[in-house]
This record gives C-alpha cells, structure tokens and sequence, in this order.
C-alpha cells in the first residue's frame, strides 16, 4: 500500500449530484475531494464502530479501539514503519472474562493516553444496554477495566475492574500523575485510576445518562476538564483531588428538537478539546452546531472561553440540521487545526442517511477556516463518516472510521454492517497535510 | 387530492423527525409514567442550592402540618423543607460538625425538628421559626440546640418519635445501641444493644448488621431489627428491650447478613419492612408473625417505603452502585407492579435520572417524597393517584 502523501485534488464538479440535491449546502463545495489513503483492519469485519479511541504514540505507531456491539471489542495497532496492522487482542478475553458469557468488553470508548514508560493506557466499554435492564444482573455487563498496554512486551496489563457494572463512556489519561480518567455510562460518574497506587477511585456523579460529556481535557498541569449543564465547565485538581465548577461556559446553540437528532446526542457540552502545548489552550467543538472556541484555563481568575468560528461542512453555517459534532479534532503540526464532520447525521448503523466526511481545516495563525472537501479513498470510495483523530509525530492526521465497502481485488469485502443501503467496515484514515 | 397527499407526507416526515428529538417509547417504558413523577432542585439553582457532594437525601419525615423536612449526607449535612404550598425546596442550613444524617430525623408534635447527627451523634433540635419569610441558607449553618450524645461515641443511625409521649427512640452505630431520649427532660437512656458481634464474613467486612430504620407502632413500640436479621422490641410499658423470636425473611443461611431497610408502620397496626435482600415483609405485633411478601424487584435492597392513602404501598429498590426502581404493592390484592427507574424527562427544561434513592416520605395530601443520594441529588414528587 502506498504511503506517500496524496495530498488535495479537486475533481470535476459534480454537478449531477448537486442537481440531484437541489440546494442542498454541500454543493456549495461540490467538486472538491481530499483523497485519502486507508488501511482497513485485517480479520475484524464485524467492528462497527469507533469513537474517540486513536492515539499515535511517540515512536508513531498508531493505536485504535474498535468497537463491536453484541460481541468483543479489539485494540489494534499499525505501524507505519512496516505498515502492519496487529489485531492486540480481543477486549473480553484480555479482561479475562471470555468464558463467563456475560456482558462482553465491547468498546475502548475513549481516549488512550501514552505513559512516560511507553505503555498505552485506557479503560473498557460495553457495546449494548438493553435499557439498562441489565445492569447489575449475572448476565449484564461486569464493569469497565483499566488496562495498558506494553510495546515492550507485547503484552496488555489488565488493572480489574474499576466502576462496577459500567463501562468508561469518556476518558484520558494523564502522564503527569499517571492517572486513567474516566465518566462512567450509564451513571455518569467522574472516576479514576491510580496507576502508582493501584487505587481506583469514584468522585461522584457529574452527568446524567443522556448527556455524558464525551471528551475529559487535561492540560500540562494535569488538571482534567469537562463540561456539565449547559456548556459549563469544571474542573479536577489532581493535587486537591476536588472538582470545581469554574463560571465558563462554552458556546452552544439554543436547544431544540433538532432534526432527527438521536435522545442521547444532548447538544449541551464540548463533543471534543484538544490541548495545545505550545499556546497552553485547549481547542474544542460543540456537540449541537460545531462551533469551534477556544479554552485558555489560565487566562484570568478562572480561565477564559473564546469562540472562534464554526467547523462545518461549506454551506450548513447556522443551519439547523448540521450533523452532530464528531470527535475528530486534531492539532497538526502545522499550526491547523483538522476535523472531519460528515455531510448526514452520523453514528455508523444508526446514521441518518448516506453522507461523506469533509475535511475541514482551521489555521490557527489567520483564524481562518477552509473546507477542503469530501474525504475519499483513492478508488474514489467514500469515506463516509469519521470519530477520531489524532496527530503523528511527522505531521500525518489519522482518523478512524466508516469507509464504503465494495468488492474490490485483495481486499476483504465483508462488511461491518449498513449505513443506509450502504454496506461500510471500519479503516484507519491517513492524511498527510502538506508541508509548510 | 394530491395536495392533500403531500401534505400528509410531509407532516408524517417533520412528526418523526420531531419526535426523534424526545425520548423514544421504549426507554419511556422502562420509566416511571412522566405524568406522575417531577423533580426539585435542592435550593434556587444555579447559586443557592445544597451544594454537590452535600446533597445526597438520606432522611425524609413529615411534619404534623404537612411540611416536608429533609437532611442530606457529604462532605456536610443541610436540613431542608418543603412546604407543600409552595412546593420548592427551601434549604435551612448546614448542620455543624455533621457529615450524615441517616433516616434520623424526627419532627414532635410541636414541630420542632429532632436530627440524629453522625459521626458527632449528637442529637439537633431545630424549631422552625417563620420559614417563609427566612432567606435560603446554603452556606451559612442551620440554628440548632445541641441536646448533646446519648450514647458517647456512637453515631445516631436512626431516629423515630413518639409525638404523644415527647420520646424520641434512636438506634447507634457502629455498636447497635438502642437509646430513648425524653424531649421534656432531656435526658438520654441507653437501653442496650441490638447486635453484639459482626457476622462471619471477610476481614474486611467488620459492619454489625442492624436496621438503617426505626418503627414506632400504634401502641408506642419500637421495632428495629439486629443481630441475624432478629427483630427486636421496646416495650414502651416495660421500658424494656427485647429480642424477638421472629427474623426478617432471608434465603436460609443469609440470616446474618440480612437487615431491615425500611419499616412502614400501616394503620391497621401492621407493620411492612423492606431488607436488605430486597424482600419485603408483614409483620404482626400481636400475634408475633412475619410473612414474607416476595422480592419485587430483582435487586437488592428496598431503601424506601412509603404508603399512598390509596392503601398501596410504594417502595425503592436497588443497591448504591446500581439504579433504583419504583414498585408498588396493593395489600387488598398482593399484587406488586414495577413502575420503573425514578427518572424525570422536562426537556428542555431538566432532565434527570435517580440511581441511588435512601428515603421516602409520605405528604398529608398523599404526595409521595422521594429523597435521590448521589453526589448530584434532587427530590422527587411521585402523584400516586
């Protein structure tokens, strides 16, 4: 498979298609196309989804959870060196627990974090919950684990079971105190790990079920930041071992029965922040309208909250219907900010409708925003939705997603499931920006 | 014809569309009717409520003119009332030096509100003087008289009174003391314990397993259950307690861990508790019987009980790392029905889920007081008619 950067081309314009749609916004950008490359995950079809779980470790190597509703989770890595993928293991069975049939590990739900020993650290997830109607049952879903994963051995250390009979719905890890953090579905809690000490610890509640926030920021002090009621912020001290509210608000759109809007996408916190080291700010994306702001926790008193624009796909600026934010921020090297939101209503099986990531791109020096157009693989597949990212140490953006499945030589066909009437499977995206 | 058709086509389209944005049909099922249950912020939110990590509800009681007063459990204890009339939460201080307030609270026939401090286990006395008219107290403490520890060293796990007499009864921990305090001549009595040994168990579990509740029945009896999930009995003629020859229903051999939850004192005279195994029970003080009712819901624990002037009972279940359910048992017919998770959905407006609930209360005009303990905590107002 070829590696080298694509880069942006545009295509002929597809007016056709634009036709098609009427005066539907994404054909204000019809005809341009970032091509992609990809890799797909060798023997493990049946993973329908991915959220937030990709990190690229220092040495470049690339880690992502993949998740399988109804069956066991996988963590798998690539490395671009060889350009390999390994399947790491199947979740259940690195808990331990592949022969209780019970609620299966199905999900790494949240963000790994890479310790200053190398390791890879993150936290479980269950794939299906019957309306809670398990929960706490022999058959139901035992709890979250706390793992890591070692490149040195090849081995995943697995910590046991921290929030009783939940998965870890959101999640970081922190290097600084060497600490797994974690919100708890479906209870909400703010909950962490202890790697020293090997104490597991559960702060309280902080969300209800229906609107966890779904991204935890830790800055370089390794304070831990997420949102709770309309948009607001808190935040965790590690050295008082304390949440505070903080007086901050983020900006998010009036709510409303939005457009086909799935009960639990609840269009009140950050979908996603991202820390930049250099500006010691974080960046972040609303869940209901995407508007980018901007986070700087020690500007002032108690930190001061900026908005910067709106992340969307050209055309669908204010518009009510505009996807539910993915978690696909990224920070490049470059000084950009990149993320990927669909042109439909996005969530794998439960999309609304067919649509093709964007790949938007934010210069954090101009302040400007540029929508580089639909995401494509270079067999002209569409790459149709996108819910992580993170950046390589050489600058390369690697998202994990839904790509369009076909019958292709030398590939495997089998897909994960449907968006729409579109059989999809999960790949590893690879987008290298262009140099500076 | 055709217009009328596309019409049609588009409403369908836009009432999906809209309805999507609710909660779907099937996550309502598994819920508490929304036309019977709503939710109280514990203060006037944002600023002036019982703070998080202070407002977990663990002791509901109502008073003889039909205000509702409640305490919570944290980092610090608050009291707090609602005067139905009004129909919000209206928080009345911290309590000092008190970190827990564990189904110890108790108002006398005067009004004046008795709290069962813990770890202090000091006794509280609050005397309400013209609420309505007092700002709310979130941060300042709550004026109480301190009637001092009538047990030393012991935390007050449960109070109950006896309003006729002016005596309050407590029940201590960690050592299963059983006190009566008399409000007139403020004097405390300890009447002996009601679990002397932990049961067998692993090293880390040292807890003596007694009641979390106290019941007072027609006559002026206590009931609380202790050691082996045994009742015991204060004989208020005797002034003597007394173990009983009858348990609290448990799988055989779970008797030493079993406790009673909740107790619910019915005007026939009956008594209804709730264990710790999640069965509720009926239990005879005359003829010294106890039936067991059956477990209604699959989980452990019924830490609430209440009862409708329906005659139905309503209970909650479930344990505090698991989420907690509403049921209800009809006497005349036997019959449970599981109403569902304690949840409340006004979106916009508020949103809210209970998962740990440690009190119940009934209101004089029926209104069913539900106390959520978490870290994050509202009361809840369940219409059972």
């Amino acid at each position: 498979m070829n590696l080298k950067p694509k880069g942006d081309r545009t295509s002929p314009v597809i007016i056709l298609a634009a036709l098609f749609f009427g005066t539907v916004p994404w054909a204000f950008c019809a005809g341009k196309i970032v091509t992609v490359d990809y890799r797909i995950f060798p023997g493990l079809a049946e993973m329908d989804g991915n959220w937030a779980a990709l990190k690229v470790a220092h040495d470049g190597k690339v880690y992502a959870g993949l998740a399988c509703h109804g069956c066991d989770g996988h963590m798998v890595m690539y490395d671009p060196a060889t350009d390999r993928v390994t399947d790491i293991g199947g979740l259940t069975r690195l808990a331990g627990e592949s022969h209780l049939r019970i609620g299966p590990q199905s999900k790494i739900h949240a963000k790994f974090g890479e310790g200053t020993d190398g390791r890879i650290y993150f936290g479980t997830h269950a794939g299906l919950w019957f309306n809670y109607a398990r929960v706490g049952t022999k058959e139901g879903y035992p709890g979250a684990h706390w793992m890591a994963y070692d490149p040195k051995t090849g081995k995943v250390e697995d910590f046991g079971i921290g929030p009783r009979y939940e998965g870890i719905n959101t999640g970081a890890y922190d290097p600084k105190f060497n600490r797994i953090y974690g919100l708890t579905h479906p209870r909400g809690h703010f909950v962490y790990y202890d790697v020293a000490s090997g104490k597991s610890v559960d702060k309280g509640r902080i969300n209800n079920w229906e609107s966890i926030c779904r991204t935890l920021g830790i800055d370089d002090e390794g304070n831990v930041y997420g949102n709770f009621g309309a948009g607001q912020i808190y935040k965790y001290d590690p050295r008082a071992d304390e949440i505070v509210e903080l007086p901050l608000h983020i900006p998010i759109r009036q709510k409303g029965v939005s457009l086909g809007r799935d009960y639990n996408k609840s269009e009140t916190h950050w979908r996603t922040v991202v820390w930049d080291s250099q500006e010691k700010k974080f960046y972040g994306i609303d869940e209901s309208a995407s508007l980018l702001f901007s986070f700087d926790p020690r500007a002032g008193a108690q930190g001061e909250v900026k908005r910067l624009g709106q992340l969307c796909v050209e055309g669908m600026n204010d518009r009510r219907e505009i996807p539910y934010a993915t978690l696909t921020l990224a920070l490049g090297r470059d000084r950009k900010l990149y993320y990927a939101p669909p042109a439909k209503e996005f969530d794998y099986a439960g999309s609304q409708g067919v649509g093709v990531s964007h790949l938007i791109v934010y210069d954090l020096e101009t302040g400007t925003s540029q929508d580089r157009g639909e995401i494509r693989l270079p067999d002209g597949r569409r790459v149709i939705g996108l819910n992580s990212a993170d950046t390589a140490p050489d600058g390369t953006i690697y998202f994990v997603g839904a790509i369009e499945v076909r019958d292709a030589p030398g590939e495997e066909s089998k897909p994960a499931g449907k968006i729409g009437d579109v059989p999809y499977r999960l790949a590893l995206i690879i987008y290298h920006p262009k140099p500076r | 014809m055709k217009h009328r058709t596309l019409f049609c086509c588009v409403f369908l389209l836009l009432a999906v569309a809209l309805a999507k944005g609710q909660r779907t049909p099937d996550y309502d099922n598994v819920v508490v009717p929304q036309n019977r249950i709503d939710a109280r912020d514990l203060g006037y939110p944002p600023l002036d409520v019982i703070p998080k990590g202070e407002s977990a509800i663990t002791a509901l009681t109502v008073a003889p003119n039909g205000n509702l007063y409640g305490a919570t459990s944290g980092k610090r204890s608050h009291l707090f009332v609602l005067n139905p009339r009004h129909g919000y939460v209206q928080p009345l201080g911290f309590l000092p030096g008190t970190t827990a307030v564990t189904n110890a609270l108790a108002v006398s026939a005067s009004g004046e509100v008795y709290i069962g401090s813990a770890p202090g286990g000091h006794l509280l006395k609050y005397t309400p003087r013209r609420e309505d008219e007092q700002p709310l107290r979130v941060k300042d403490p709550c004026e109480v008289t301190d009637l001092g520890q009538p047990v030393k060293g012991e935390s007050i796990l449960a109070l109950a009174i006896d309003r006729r007499v002016g005596v309050i009864y407590g029940l201590t921990f960690p050592n299963a003391h059983f006190f009566k305090f008399a409000i007139a001549a403020g004097t405390g009595t300890d009447l002996g314990v009601v679990a002397r040994r932990a049961p067998e168990g692993e090293k880390f579990e040292t807890t003596k397993m007694v009641s979390r509740m106290l019941a007072l029945d027609l006559k002026g009896n206590v009931y609380a259950s202790g050691e082996d999930g045994f009742l015991f009995k204060f004989d208020q003629e005797r002034g003597v307690l007394g173990k009983l020859p009858v348990q609290a229903p448990a799988i055989p051999g779970r008797e030493p861990w079993t406790r009673v939850d909740a107790f619910l004192v019915d005007p026939s005279g009956l008594i209804f508790g709730g264990t710790s195994d999640g069965y509720l029970f009926r239990f005879d003080p005359e003829k010294m019987t106890i039936n067991n009712l059956g477990k209604p819901l699959l989980q452990y624990r019924i830490t609430g009980l209440a009862r409708a002037p329906n005659g139905k009972f309503y209970g909650v279940g479930g344990d505090e790392d698991d989420m907690a359910r509403l049921f209800s048992y009809d006497p005349e017919t036997a019959a449970y029905e599981i109403l569902g998770f304690v949840d409340v959905n006004r979106r916009p407006y508020y949103t809210w889920q209970a998962h740990v609930i440690q009190a119940m209360a009934t209101g004089l005009d029926g209104t069913i007081y539900i106390g959520e303990s978490e870290r994050i905590s509202r009361l809840y107002l369940f219409y059972p008619w």
